[in-house]
């Protein structure tokens, strides 16, 4: 697949690139980051210890049944593997006692009874959800992907997912390109991305870990190191949430879809440009916007070209770096990065 | 033109009949035929769900819902009926669980009493249609997952917000028309 | 003649004829006593526990006019036409009366000849069979004149009938009587000076359970195999051979066959559907014609008087 054609000259780059004392391109970041989780994760399964039993009453097709499991080891996932291979695939969400929305992916704790929650189940709202911020989330994977290596690529944030408004959306700072505007090409061409990032059937995996190591990870793009303290602070364990898709992490408070193939129907439809106000830090946001469909949802081509349609103008969502066009607000900002 | 029997009155069937009966090949004729619907409807009402072939599966599925409308009708002190539930279910308990169980289900139904769908056929296996009959209301989760009008699936949703933001540009363009006409009247 | 004697037949009967009688005794009152019967339901419907069905009263008409339910066969179905026609039928049936009769009744039917004396033709015969649905109704008399068997074909709407008598109203144990055809010529011979017999109302029709004799083979049909009530002396003329292959054509299974039945019947939806439509036009004609029959009862006597 082509990539997005962006030239740049290595000089313009140079000066327009802003002076940090650790230079890392993007490639390299991505890379550190990606091994920076795998080992802590390595690291808190080994903490892990002795391995105790726990039990979880799995409710639903095929039959009510207890899965003997291990704590903080087993995830929903696994139990779902003990049922169908239909089980692992189309399951969203898990729904643990009735009430808490569980990742796929994250390791049970206690006794408790499971539900596994698909699409088409009768409430769909929290699956819904997590649909609409996993397409974010890979939305800002795909977007790193796709730039050239001597574009620097610093994803911002997204705000909490609204599926009434008719499109996701991640805002990225592209500080090499100060007007960029997507041609038709280029926009097929992420939206080709993303769908190749969605076919490998990647799990969505996740981790909480302490304020130092995000900041370590995220140490080269400075609006995540700015939003991390508060992050943390407003967990209430102090830890940050992070989730990986293949090899790029992002934060975010989840929960998440299980795994990317879920993602059916996806097109990246529009890029916005966000202009900041005099007093904010960042004088301009490119808001990448798309709109995408569950697996296996079956829609009417003219329907879903008025979802395109709708999701070319811009998402009405707040601007980080410009809230309802009054001056920024540090809380502000935090707090929209928080609920991400 | 021939007429309509008068002797008998029966029920309308709920379900898409045939012009014509199938003949179903069988060694011993039209006997050998009801021989093999009776058995595959002895079987839907004993398991209440069965796979098997499309044709037969059809041609039995009329067989069964004829048997409860006629059950449905006379109820169980009415000799004709009897003899013809026990004609038809070869295993004898299944005449009592046709009057004391299938009767009150489907007695205020509105509905056909059986339910057919079609079952994925096997990849390397002869030209036949493989399909699924079952009674309806049956003890067993259900076969199908038909929520396209849940208002809450996500494509629903989308689908609907844009309805609803077209209708507020519209809106908001009539408003403007009827603030331009208000303006060039009193300038008329 | 064994013709002339009409006894009670309740000895002889089956159950189901027993049951169509007893729809017969409602369905004689009908006219006045719809509701009565309607209520009768309603209380029992607690005690069996079971939902009433087939109680619509209406629904006793198709064995008085069977002509107006439609052909069942899907092919010829059509609502439009089925309807049409039975506002054709309506509008005639005003035009002259069209008794209820069955096969097995004695009738006397006069047409329109050209060629007649007087212009009109007057045949007297017992009805062997009804068929047709619709403007296409038709009715089969047959009688014994001058030693030789006549048979006259009526459509039962055709304009040149002038009038249709009943003489004698009552069934037979057969639905089709074409074995008078075989059978020795007494039982099929009738006066042509007839005179009608009058039922008191609300008696059931009756059924006249005579059973004919055939005359010795060489026969129009097999009737051995057609399983008839009315004939008595079948199997004196019947060779071993013959028994051999009626054993082996008999279908047993066939009257369990639930839905070769539904698909020579019409629905219960449906009809009463029919009979809603004609039903009051209908009862009117019923009720006029009664009043005027009762005038010319109560009448005639007086010329002899005078």
């Amino acid at each position: 697949m082509k990539k997005p054609v962006m030239y740049l000259s290595s000089s313009l780059f140079g000066k327009l690139l802003p002076r940090s004392k650790r230079y890392l391109s993007t490639k390299e970041a991505i890379e550190r980051r990606s091994h920076l989780f795998n080992l802590e994760k390595k690291r808190q399964l080994e903490n892990v210890g002795r391995i105790e039993k726990i039990e979880v009453n799995y409710k639903g097709v095929p039959k009510d049944c207890t899965l003997v499991m291990n704590r903080n080891i087993s995830t929903p996932y696994d139990c779902a593997k003990h049922l169908t291979q239909w089980h692992t695939e189309s399951s969203v969400l898990a729904l643990l006692d009735g009430t808490i929305h569980w990742d796929m992916h994250r390791p049970l704790t206690e006794n408790c009874t499971l539900e596994l929650q698909n699409f088409t189940v009768s409430d769909p709202h929290q699956v819904n959800k997590a649909f609409w911020r996993s397409c974010s989330l890979v939305l800002g994977a795909c977007a790193t992907v796709a730039f050239k290596d001597t574009v620097a690529v610093k994803l911002h944030s997204f705000p909490g997912p609204d599926i009434r408004s008719g499109s996701f959306i991640y805002d990225i700072d592209l500080p090499s390109l100060p007007d960029w505007k997507p041609t038709q090409q280029e926009l097929h061409t992420l939206s080709a991305e993303y769908v190749m990032l969605s076919r490998k059937a990647l799990p969505i995996e996740r981790l909480e870990v302490s304020e130092e190591l995000a900041l370590e990870m995220f140490v080269e793009n400075e609006h995540k190191t700015k939003q991390i303290p508060s992050i943390a602070r407003s967990n209430a364990n102090g830890k940050v949430t992070l989730y990986k898709v293949d090899k790029y992490v992002d934060i975010s408070k989840g929960p998440m879809i299980s795994h990317t193939a879920q993602i059916g129907k996806v097109s990246v439809t529009s890029v916005h440009q966000l202009v900041g106000t005099p007093e904010s830090d960042v004088n301009q946001l490119y808001r990448f916007q798309g709109v995408a469909l569950p697996t296996g949802v079956v829609l009417n081509h003219f329907a879903y070209s008025i979802l395109i349609e709708r999701a070319k103008k811009l998402n009405p969502a707040r601007s980080p770096i410009n809230p309802f066009g009054e001056p920024s607000h540090t809380t502000h900002k935090e707090n929209i990065a928080a609920t991400a | 033109m021939n007429q309509a029997e008068v002797t008998k009155l029966v029920s309308k069937l709920r379900i898409k009949i045939p012009p014509k009966h199938r003949k179903m090949s069988s060694p011993e004729g039209p006997e050998g035929r009801m021989n093999k619907l009776r058995k595959t409807v002895t079987g839907l009402f004993k398991y209440e769900r069965i796979e098997l072939n499309h044709n037969r599966a059809d041609e039995a599925r009329q067989y069964a819902e004829r048997l409860i409308a006629e059950a449905i009708n006379h109820g169980d002190c009415h000799k004709p009926t009897m003899e013809m539930a026990d004609y038809w279910l070869l295993e004898k308990e299944l005449v009592h669980k046709l009057f004391k169980v299938l009767v009150p289900r489907y007695e205020n139904s509105n509905t056909a009493y059986t339910r057919m769908l079609r079952a994925p056929r096997p990849e390397y296996s002869y030209n036949t249609e493989k399909t699924v009959l079952e009674l309806r209301g049956n003890p067993y989760p259900p076969l199908h997952n038909k929520q396209a009008n849940n208002r809450q699936l996500l494509q629903n949703i989308l689908l609907d917000a844009a309805k609803y933001e077209y209708r507020q540009t519209k809106y908001a363009e009539m408003a403007e028309n009827i603030g331009k006409n208000e303006q060039e009247k009193p300038s008329v | 003649m064994s013709l002339a004697i009409r006894k009670c037949s309740s000895d002889l009967l089956s159950i189901t004829k027993w049951v169509v009688r007893r729809e017969y005794r409602l369905l004689s009152t009908l006219p006045e006593n719809i509701e009565p019967a309607n209520t009768d339901v309603d209380e029992k419907a607690p005690r069996t526990g079971r939902r009433p069905r087939l109680q619509n009263p209406v629904l006793e008409y198709r064995h008085i006019y069977p002509e107006f339910l439609p052909d069942p066969n899907p092919k010829w179905r059509n609502s439009l036409r089925e309807k049409l026609e039975r506002a054709d039928m309506l509008k005639r049936r005003a035009k002259i009366d069209i008794p209820e009769f069955y096969v097995g009744s004695i009738l006397a039917v006069t047409v329109s000849d050209p060629h007649a004396q007087g212009k009109t033709n007057r045949f007297v015969g017992i009805c062997i069979d009804r068929k047709g649905c619709g403007l296409r109704a038709q009715f089969i008399l047959r009688n014994v004149v001058d030693h030789q068997g006549v048979e006259v074909r009526y459509d039962l709407y055709d304009p040149i009938i002038q009038s249709i008598q009943v003489l004698r109203l009552e069934k037979r144990l057969d639905d089709e009587l074409f074995y008078l055809r075989d059978a020795l010529p007494e039982y099929s011979t009738f006066p042509f000076d007839m005179d009608p017999e009058v039922l008191p109302d609300g008696t059931p029709v009756p059924i006249n359970d005579v059973q004919v004799k055939l005359k010795p083979r060489p026969w129009l049909e097999r009737w051995e195999r057609q399983e008839l009530k009315g004939v008595s002396n079948i199997e004196e003329h019947l060779k071993e051979k013959d028994r051999k292959r009626r054993e082996l054509r008999k279908e047993p299974w066939e009257k369990y066959d639930l839905m070769k039945q539904y698909r020579r019947t019409i629905p219960i939806e449906e009809q009463s559907e029919i009979w809603g439509e004609v039903y009051n036009q209908l009862q009117q004609m019923h009720v006029s014609r009664r009043k005027v029959a009762r005038k010319r009862v109560l009448a005639t006597p007086k010329p002899q008087l005078g």
